[in-house]
């Protein structure tokens, strides 16, 4: 009996001739041979898009030869353009590991299944593909292209940087895209003057390019100047007036103005109809013109949109996993048997704690005005020594992080605390956030919670500054936004209060069991009394005495050139006591609004004293 | 016991269900509340009151298992019900005095511990835990002639003896008090800290050189304070002997006199008497005027002191004056309850703006660190203290030690380190009474409850004398 059943990805093909085939089995090179001239017939026909015949001509061939390139490729073409992803991305998998006649066509196997996924906005996924593209053909400027979008979106801006370059010179010309790529990239990693010449050059060869105008505008509100900003985006918008991510660019410049009703002009309509980080403006809009039930309405309605429509959940368990492990090792009994990094006299980090929209940016801009100190902002984290710190200590054996830094406490693993440590500096080297006179450094790592028992090794004396704020401002201020958190915690206020609550447990785990130097702050007191704060940190950290900025340049929070301007200094607001304790209005307007999250975060509100008296 | 067991007897059998004794289900009760299976006696104990709501004997064991879990109001509501119910079953007055006590509701304790007596005049143990309430109220001679009625009962009541010796010495009655302290080796909790031998205890007269054993006995905390009268015995018996657990090894080593020290039964070698620490005070006559060594005669290690005060200036912001804090004690002290704090209550000492916190603290109640989020810098050292030389070398580098009543405080006051130790009202006899000095130790200064279990006033006193 022949067996008909056909593949479940969609391929088209039967199962044992796809997934289910076994590729020890199939026709060799010279089998293959033979059946080359119909699959270039297969080519020709889909060329001349006839593509039913030629999908049909494919599909048998591949019935008789699973392995036969030119076919393969005409089915993912097919499967591609017809958008069923899951086929597609199954059959340029099979392109890219199947055996290559060259390294060129393995080459472009991997690029395809690369672009793949990048357009999908998979950049993760993609980077395993692009790794071999680039190795396989070293001399391709659309590889390093690719690579360069790939590291630069998985957050290794440095690297990206380095093959968006390495695209151009082999190009031998400038190149609109790849320019505007590296525009972005500059962007992110915080040289913003750099940024906007690039762009400039980018558009003056490729003027039809929104997403590079849009970044434009971003860079040129990082730098201060909002009025080109504006004309920028105003100018593209006539152009493209139904490009959506136009118009959000230009409604956050009037949010950043200060024209309120703009914002809601711009992006009005039904909720339903919006996109979640609209809703988000809009209701940020709404939120500083009083009209909370407004505001909560649209925050609340991105929120569902993320989840019902996007499918965005919660996922805690690795994290959970992460917090025991964590928990099980990094105790004072274990760490007093453990080797630390020998002092140095380098520039001394300084670790800034804090849930997100607790205000640790908002400290490290205020902090950066200082001489001597610089904003890593999470350029370089901690958690990047993982893997160096695993491979280190496991010596070639299989061990898991942290369990197998117990096996630094062995002689030769005495030195791994000094290694990685002088490597975090390198980093922060590379990074560029390190200039002839930085004496402090500033990370605000988002996963710094985690990592506190590394860092005690690495940096045994390094202040620790956490910014504390209110639990109820913070999930309602996390509410607001639309930015993707750790372990997707702000799909909802419950998620975000459960994930709060998880990373104050480990910090309070590690404070428990480290002698570690911290200091905590209140954002509250960071914005009614910035000198007071700033000064009592200069002196917690032992810097030498330092001249602190006159309280009203504080207040203003004024833009101030840096070499590197992290990326939320974008947004750079002057101080305002709006948030102190903005809940208790929105828990007037709305009583329900926090009665899920307050079961999870009352004990802390306690702990923190911000219960009964605050 | 099946778990769909019923009593009533009116309620008719459901399938699955059946009968059982009342007095068995009362002593299972009893049974797993003694095996510590708290939460098993107190659903079986609900479903039973549940059948039977007025069951004096029940509700009194109900009460028993409230108070171990900590549900202390409502033990005492069970109880006081049971006895309401049962007014002359001495058993219920009797507990009930240990669980006011326990309370911190001395008045009643003392009228449930008498009447347990008025019914059962020749229970020993009902004057014991009566006795146990005159110590915590400072009513000591009340307290031995309750212990002494104990005693008329049952002469071998060791616990009564130790009690008895407790009151004497806090009231500084030394040479009585140290005679009635022998029997503390006859306690249940003393098992295991003497050796196994035939040879007698030593009665203070010469014995040829090494062939004294000394035994450093008791918590760590005893075996520093009586350690000073090593050099006293090896005057008399050259070249003692000294069995201690390894922990002690590097503070007592300093001791001068000690012949050679073993941390094994073993090692100990041929001897003719031994002696624990704890027995040194009865021989060498040890009353509050001629303590010696007062001043202190341990002396902390030179480069560690170097090294701690390196650390310390890392970690400490600079221009705080440091304060080095003990708040909780072991665990399995039989008084811990009584002495250990939470971090939280030095409250008063923590919001001042001048000090640095140094926190000395071991074991699992370091925890609590990371629920401060106060005032004053803290720094957790305890998770980097190897042993009792780090400590004795870190509080060379403080101003000032704030402590309970616990190991530490030792340690500070042999090294001749200012300390100041928070006391409970009712505090352990080596403090006497009515001095915030202490003949045992000169850098010390004592800090007392005013009244029974309240730590408020203490807290603000020991803050404000940093002044």
């Amino acid at each position: 009996m022949l067996n008909t059943e056909l593949c479940a990805c969609g391929s088209g093909l039967r199962r044992i001739r796809c997934c289910g085939a076994d590729f020890t089995a199939v026709p060799d090179a010279a089998s293959l041979e033979i059946l080359n001239p119909k699959a270039v017939e297969a080519t020709t026909l889909f060329n001349e898009k006839k593509f039913r015949e030629a999908e049909a001509l494919a599909l048998k061939l591949l019935d008789i030869a699973p392995n036969l390139r030119a076919a393969l490729r005409v089915v993912f073409e097919i499967r591609r353009a017809e958008n069923k992803l899951g086929p597609a991305e199954t059959l340029a998998r099979r392109l890219a590991s199947i055996p290559a006649e060259s390294n060129a066509v393995a080459a472009a196997a991997h690029l395809q299944l690369a672009q793949m996924l990048v357009a999908q906005g998979r950049h993760a996924d993609a980077e395993a593909a692009a790794r071999e593209a680039v190795k396989l053909s070293p001399r391709d400027a659309n590889t390093h292209h690719v690579m360069g979008v790939v590291l630069t979106e998985t957050g290794q801006v440095h690297a990206g940087e380095l093959h968006y370059r390495t695209a151009m010179r082999l190009l031998g010309r400038d190149d609109g895209t790849v320019l505007a790529n590296l525009a972005w990239n500059l962007k992110l990693q915080g040289r913003l003057d750099e940024a906007a010449g690039v762009y400039e050059q980018a558009l003056a060869i490729r003027p039809d390019n929104p997403r590079g105008i849009g970044g434009f505008a971003q860079v040129e509100a990082g730098r201060g100047r909002l009025t080109q900003a504006v004309a920028l985006l105003d100018k593209a918008l006539t152009t493209w007036p139904n490009d959506r991510t136009l118009r959000l660019l230009r409604a956050l410049m009037d949010l950043q103005d200060e024209q309120f009703d703009a914002v809601i002009t711009r992006l009005d309509g039904p909720l339903a109809e919006l996109l979640p980080p609209e809703l988000a403006a809009r209701g940020q809009a709404a939120q500083r013109l009083g009209r909370i039930t407004d505001a909560v309405s649209a925050f609340a309605t991105g929120k569902q949109m993320q989840r019902d429509r996007y499918g965005q959940r919660y996922e805690p368990s690795a994290f959970l996993q992460k917090a025991e492990a964590c928990k099980a090792f990094f105790t004072a009994d274990q760490m007093l048997a453990l080797p630390r990094a020998a002092p140095s006299d380098g520039p001394q980090p300084v670790f800034l704690l804090g849930f997100a929209r607790s205000g640790t940016s908002l400290l490290e801009q205020m902090l950066a005005k200082i001489p001597g100190f610089a904003a890593a902002d999470g350029l370089a984290p901690v958690s990047t020594l993982v893997n160096m710190a695993t491979k280190l200590a496991a010596a070639g054996a299989e061990a898991d992080y942290p369990q197998v830094l117990a096996s630094i406490a062995v002689g030769d693993g005495q030195m791994i605390p000094s290694q990685l440590r002088e490597q975090y500096i390198a980093n922060l080297g590379n990074a560029g956030v390190i200039q002839p006179d930085t004496k402090f450094i500033t990370d605000r790592a988002a996963d710094n919670h985690w990592h506190l028992g590394l860092i005690k090794l690495l940096f045994p004396d390094a202040p620790i500054i956490h910014v504390l704020r209110h639990p109820l401002d913070i999930m309602l201020s996390n509410l607001g936004q639309d930015k993707k958190l750790e372990a997707n915690c702000g799909v909802s206020m419950v998620a975000a209060a459960r994930h709060y609550d998880l990373s104050m447990s480990m910090i309070k785990h590690y404070r428990g069991q480290l002698a570690l130097r911290y200091l905590p702050v209140r954002y509250e007191a960071l914005v009614s009394d910035p000198l007071i704060v700033l000064q009592s940190i200069v002196k917690f950290i032992g810097a030498a005495p330092v001249k602190l900025p006159s309280k009203a340049v504080v207040r203003i929070n004024a833009f101030q050139p840096m070499p590197r301007i992290p990326a939320h200094v974008v947004m750079q607001q002057p101080l305002h006591e709006r948030g102190t304790y903005r809940y208790r209005a929105y828990e007037a307007a709305l009583p329900q609004l926090f009665s899920e999250v307050r079961p999870i975060l009352e004990g802390w509100i306690e702990e923190l004293g911000y219960g009964a008296s605050a | 016991m099946s778990g769909e067991a019923i009593l009533s007897s009116e309620e008719p059998l459901k399938p699955g269900q059946q009968r059982v004794a009342l007095s068995d289900v009362i002593s299972q009760i009893s049974q797993l509340e003694q095996q510590n299976r708290l939460d098993e006696a107190a659903n079986l104990a609900e479903r039973v009151l549940a059948a039977v709501p007025q069951h004096p004997h029940v509700l009194h064991l109900s009460g028993i298992v409230l108070y171990r879990q900590g549900k202390i109001a409502e033990a005492i509501a069970r109880m006081e019900k049971s006895i309401a119910l049962a007014p002359n079953v001495a058993l219920y007055p009797r507990n009930m005095c240990e669980i006011y006590r326990g309370a911190g509701r001395l008045d009643d304790a003392v009228a449930a511990g008498k009447r347990a007596i008025e019914l059962a005049p020749d229970d020993s143990r009902a004057y014991f835990n009566l006795a146990l309430i005159h110590y915590e109220r400072l009513e000591l001679e009340e307290s031995v002639r309750i212990c002494d009625r104990a005693l008329a009962l049952d002469q071998n009541f060791a616990e009564a003896h130790f009690e008895r010796a407790e009151a004497l010495l806090l009231g500084g009655n030394m040479a009585e008090g140290w005679e009635s302290y022998e029997w503390r080796f006859k306690l249940k909790q003393a098992e295991g800290m003497l050796p196994k031998t035939d040879k007698p205890q030593w009665d203070g007269n010469p014995l040829p050189a090494g062939k004294l054993l000394l035994v450093a006995d008791q918590g760590f905390g005893d075996c520093i304070q009586f350690g000073r009268l090593i050099p006293w015995a090896a005057k008399i018996a050259p070249a003692p002997v000294l069995a201690c657990s390894g922990d002690l090894t590097p503070i007592l080593r300093q001791i001068p006199g000690i012949g050679r020290m073993v941390t094994r039964w073993e090692l100990t070698g041929d001897f003719d008497a031994y002696i624990p620490l704890s027995g040194l005070p009865r021989l060498a006559k040890i009353d509050p005027g001629n303590v010696p060594l007062s001043e202190g005669y341990l002396t902390p290690n030179p480069e560690l002191v170097a090294h701690w005060g390196a650390q310390l200036d890392r970690l400490v912001p600079k221009g705080k004056r440091r304060i080095a804090l003990v708040w909780a004690g072991r665990p399995t002290h039989k008084n811990d309850k009584k002495r250990t704090l939470k971090l939280a209550q030095f409250a008063p000492l923590l919001a001042r703006e001048d000090i640095a916190v140094v926190t000395v603290q071991k074991g699992e109640q370091i925890a609590q660190v990371g629920s401060y989020y106060g005032n004053a810098p803290l720094i957790n050292l305890g998770p980097e203290i190897a042993d009792f030389a780090d400590t004795m070398a870190i509080l060379k580098n403080v101003e000032r030690l704030i402590t309970i009543d616990t190991s530490v405080a030792h340690v500070a006051g042999a090294c001749g380190i200012p300390a100041s130790i928070v006391l409970p009202y009712a505090p352990d006899w080596r403090w006497l009474l009515g001095r915030d000095d202490t003949p045992w130790y000169r850098s010390v200064r004592l800090f007392r409850q005013q009244r029974p279990y309240e730590w408020g006033d203490v807290m603000e006193r020991v803050a404000r004398s940093l002044d």
